[in-house]
This record gives structure tokens, C-alpha cells and sequence, in this order.
């Protein structure tokens, strides 16, 4: 599914964000990606989203390497993953319902398949009932949700995860986690980048831990520390 | 492309004019004035334009031919005339023709006087031209022509017509090639500042996986909109005082002595608003264009 091939990463001002980076994870895995601030972790989200190119190394996608992938193919790459962020980056002036109908809207789905489909992951989400509130109306958490509904409506094969607790008080936090494990439960491969240590130690899921640029650690059942 | 998505393309350009309400119309007003002043030129051209073309229809040189000149001589005279680059055509003036061409002129009490004078008239011919720049040239080569008189026109009016009319369709070039570069840089910082206020739903629409053509649309749209905006008010309001000026102007019969009627706004009008058209479609495309480059690298 996401595959890491020696992948290094230098950034133009000459700071190594990611030295000779291999894992392999298979599709319907659950995985955290976790480390400190300036370890590394954003620049793998950004590496996978084909954001930014590795500098060298290959990464491969759903069996294809995106290495050489042509810039106006990377839309169609993206297509394939629905992406989180901290910062929910909702539309503000857009309803709940319009901002998951407009990632429809995106990939020119048929308004007949939007009617249908929207409701459904709304529900899936908890949110049928403020499909018409505006984000600025709904708690922290609520918002996540519409984001995560959003990252789903088009069935993607992929869940990426930002942070996506970081700006939640830690109940709200369990909830998103809990979610995101339940569209794991589905089928879809769900990979987590965190600082939420508590989480990730009673998840028992598999933890890759990057520092400065490194994978120290890939457990299959970890937990957020590790000794090194 | 389905109806809906251009439906929503459309409907976003036209809810970003909307929501930019200020610069919207600070461009459009921008972008009327340098039509403005563009037209103004451009309508004088064109009356221009169409009085040298009245006066070139008008104008004859009258090529008049030596008395000694057998009618073989006449007629291979008139043959060379029509070979000569620039001349459309040249008819034959025989004497009896220029004497009643005179008894008109003079009129009944002038008629008396020329009776049995027919004698008096040189044959001619009457030469008009293709293009009237090229008077002094045909000129000069029907008079190293053998058995020519002499050639009769006006040729000094017709220089400073041509010349005033040169002059005026310089002028109307370099205010076009001014007012596209003006309105470019007008329309594409108008839609950067749209670009900009969105920059964060167009970082959303990429990580969505929209393709830079899908984010492009309702910006291309915003932009020819303003453009076409701008170039349907610019014809409304030139059409407006034109026909005011032009109506008053025809009021004082000044133009009536140089034998020149204004042209009509309907005479023009489908050429003025195919130019406006063309401009502010094409403006709005590489203004808007040249805004979105710099966002679109997510």
C-alpha cells in the first residue's frame, strides 16, 4: 500500500528531514507515526502526499512508485487518500454538508451520487444532525468529524492523519482516534502521525518512531516510548 | 465536463465577484476608462478612415492628352493608364463629352457661351485610384507616359488626410497595446487578492485531489467576466456620446462644406464591440492566468 524505498529528503536550506526512510505498510494496517517536533513526521505525511519529492529513494503507492509520477497526475494520486489535518481546514463559509459535498464536487461526482453519498458518511461520522450548521458552530471535536467525513466521501483506500488531536481536549481526542479505528475496521489503511502518547500506548497498534530523520523503531504492537 | 460541475465552475467565479465587491468594481471602473480612451481614438480613426475613403472615391486625376495624339494613340494611352499599379480604373472623356460635362456646370445662361466651341476640350481621362498613398506615384508614371498634357488633381488636401489619418491610427495602436497591458495588470492583481483571500480552500481543493484546471475555472471566469463587463459598459457609454456629439456637431452644417457626413454608431458598432469583446475576454484570461500561477504549486 505505502511502501518506503531508502527515501532521504533534503530540504533546499540543507537540513536533512528524513534520512534513508524504509518501512512497507500493507494495506488495511493501522499505523501511528510518531516522534517529537522537527523529527521528521510532516515531512513523511508530506512525502507520501508527493507534497514534497524525496531526494532520493523510491516511494510507492497503491504498487506504483510516484517518484516519477507527473505533476498533473499527483490530483489522481491524491484521489486514492483522504487527508486530516490538526487544523480541521474547513471552509467557513460553507455548511457542514457543503463542505463534504464540495471534495465531490472535486472529482466530479453526479449530484444524484452526492445526495446519497453525503448523508452517509455524515451518519458514519455522528453528524447527521448538523448537516446544515456552519463549522464556526461546532466544537473542536465536531469539526474533526466533518474533516474526517470529508476525507471519506469519496471512498478512499487511505486515511492520512496529521496530528488530527492535536487541537482536542483528550476525550474528544479518544473519540477521533476511536473513529479513525473504526474506518480502519472497514478496510481502509489508516496511518497516524501523533504526539498523543497516551493513545498510542493503549492502541497497541503498529508505532514507527522517527527521530531526527531516522526510523529508530517499527514495532508491530508498540507503544509511544521505546527504548532505543 | 457535466453540466453541473461547469454550472458550479461558473457559479463560484461569479459568487468571487461577489465577495470581492471593491476590487471588482475598481477594476472595472480602471478598465473602462483606458477603453474609454481607446475607443474615443478609435471612433475618430474610423471617421477618418471613412473620409479618406469618400475622398479617394471622389477624387479623379484628370489626365487630359495632347491634341496631337492620333485615337490609336488615345487608346493605348488609356490600355498603360489601367496597367499601372494603384489605378482602378480610368474613363474615357471625349471632347463631346467634356463639352456637356461643362454646359452642365455653367448651366443655362453659361450654355450660350459655348456654343460651337466644342473645339476648345482636350480629350481625357478620368483616373480614380485603389488607395489614395499611392496618388503621387500614379502620377508620376501616367506623365512619362508620351502625349500627355498635363494632369489635373488636388493633391495637397489628400497628403494631409492621409498623413492626419496615419497619425490618428498610430495613436490608436500604441493606446491599444497600452490599454492591454494596463487592464492585464489590473485584472490579475483584482484576481490575486480573490486568490489570496482563498488560497487556503484552494490548498483544500488540492489536498482533495482537484486539478489545477478545476481550481483555475471560477478564477478564468471571474476574469473574463470583468472583462466583458468592462467592454459592454465601454460600448454603451461611447455609443451614448457619440451620438450626442455627433448630433450636435451635424447641427452646425460645419462638416456639410467639406462634403463630410459623420459616420453613424451602427456603422460601427459591430466592430467596436467585437474589439471590446475580444479584449476583455483575452485580458481576462492572461490577467487571471498570471495570478493563479504562483498558487497552484501545492
Amino acid at each position: 500500500m505505502i511502501e518506503f524505498k531508502n527515501v532521504c529528503k533534503k530540504y533546499g536550506t540543507g537540513t536533512d528531514a528524513v534520512k534513508n526512510a524504509s518501512f512497507k505498510i500493507e494495506k488495511g494496517e493501522f499505523a501511528f507515526l510518531v516522534g517529537s517536533s522537527g523529527s521528521g513526521k510532516s515531512t513523511l505525511i508530506k512525502l507520501i502526499l508527493k507534497e514534497e519529492e524525496p531526494s532520493s529513494g523510491n516511494i510507492i503507492i497503491n504498487g506504483k512508485d510516484t517518484t516519477f509520477l507527473k505533476q498533473n497526475r499527483v490530483p489522481y494520486l491524491r484521489r486514492s487518500m483522504g487527508i486530516v489535518f490538526q487544523d480541521f481546514r474547513l471552509l467557513p463559509d460553507k455548511t457542514v454538508y457543503e463542505n463534504v459535498a464540495f471534495a465531490m464536487y472535486i472529482v466530479k461526482a453526479t449530484p444524484k451520487h452526492i445526495r446519497r453519498q453525503v448523508p452517509m458518511v455524515l451518519s458514519l461520522v455522528g453528524l447527521s444532525g448538523k448537516a446544515k450548521m456552519y463549522p464556526n458552530e461546532l466544537s473542536g471535536g465536531e469539526q474533526q468529524r466533518v474533516a474526517l467525513a470529508r476525507a471519506l466521501v469519496n471512498n478512499p483506500s487511505m486515511i492520512i492523519a496529521d496530528e488530527p488531536t492535536g487541537n482536542l481536549d483528550p476525550d474528544t481526542a479518544w473519540d477521533i482516534m476511536n473513529l479513525l479505528n473504526e474506518i480502519n475496521m472497514r478496510g481502509t489503511t489508516v496511518v497516524v502521525a501523533t504526539h498523543a502518547k497516551e493513545i498510542v500506548d493503549q492502541m497497541k497498534k503498529r508505532v514507527i518512531h522517527i527521530n531526527k530523520g531516522v526510523i529508530v523503531k517499527d514495532d508491530k504492537k508498540g507503544g509511544y516510548d521505546c527504548e532505543i | 465536463m457535466r453540466f453541473n460541475v461547469i454550472n458550479y465552475l461558473i457559479g463560484e467565479g461569479i459568487s468571487n465577484l461577489f465577495k470581492n465587491k471593491k476590487s471588482t468594481i475598481s477594476s472595472l471602473m480602471i478598465m473602462c476608462a483606458t477603453m474609454l480612451i481607446f475607443g474615443l481614438f478609435f471612433v475618430i480613426g474610423e471617421n477618418i478612415n471613412a473620409f479618406v475613403k469618400n475622398v479617394a472615391d471622389a477624387q479623379e486625376i484628370r489626365v487630359i492628352i495632347a491634341d496631337t495624339a492620333t485615337e490609336e494613340q488615345i487608346e493605348e494611352i488609356g490600355k498603360q493608364i489601367l496597367e499601372i499599379d494603384g489605378v482602378r480604373n480610368a474613363e474615357f472623356i471625349s471632347k463631346e463629352k467634356a463639352y456637356e460635362y461643362m454646359k452642365e456646370m455653367l448651366g443655362e445662361s453659361g450654355a450660350e457661351l459655348l456654343e460651337g466651341r466644342e473645339g476648345i476640350f482636350s480629350v481625357s481621362y478620368d483616373v480614380t485610384l485603389t488607395d489614395l498613398e499611392l496618388n503621387d506615384e500614379v502620377q508620376e508614371s501616367i506623365l512619362q507616359l508620351e502625349h500627355i498634357k498635363k494632369i489635373e488633381s488636388a493633391n495637397k488636401v489628400i497628403t494631409q488626410v492621409i498623413s492626419l489619418a496615419n497619425g490618428v491610427r498610430i495613436v490608436t495602436g500604441g493606446l491599444l497595446i497600452l490599454l492591454v497591458i494596463i487592464s492585464i495588470a489590473i485584472i490579475s492583481n483584482t484576481i490575486k487578492l480573490t486568490v489570496h483571500a482563498r488560497r487556503k480552500e484552494i490548498s483544500i481543493m488540492k489536498y482533495v485531489g482537484a486539478t489545477n484546471s478545476f481550481i483555475r475555472w471560477p478564477f478564468l471566469v471571474e476574469g473574463v467576466i470583468i472583462g466583458v463587463l468592462a467592454g459592454l459598459l465601454s460600448v454603451g457609454i461611447i455609443w451614448g456620446t457619440y451620438t450626442l456629439i455627433a448630433n450636435k456637431i451635424a447641427e452646425t452644417s460645419f462638416l456639410e462644406i467639406a462634403h463630410w457626413k459623420l459616420l453613424e454608431f451602427k456603422d460601427m458598432f459591430k466592430l467596436i464591440l467585437t474589439v471590446y469583446l475580444g479584449l476583455g475576454v483575452g485580458i481576462g484570461v492572461v490577467g487571471s492566468s498570471i495570478s493563479m500561477k504562483k498558487y497552484l504549486e501545492v
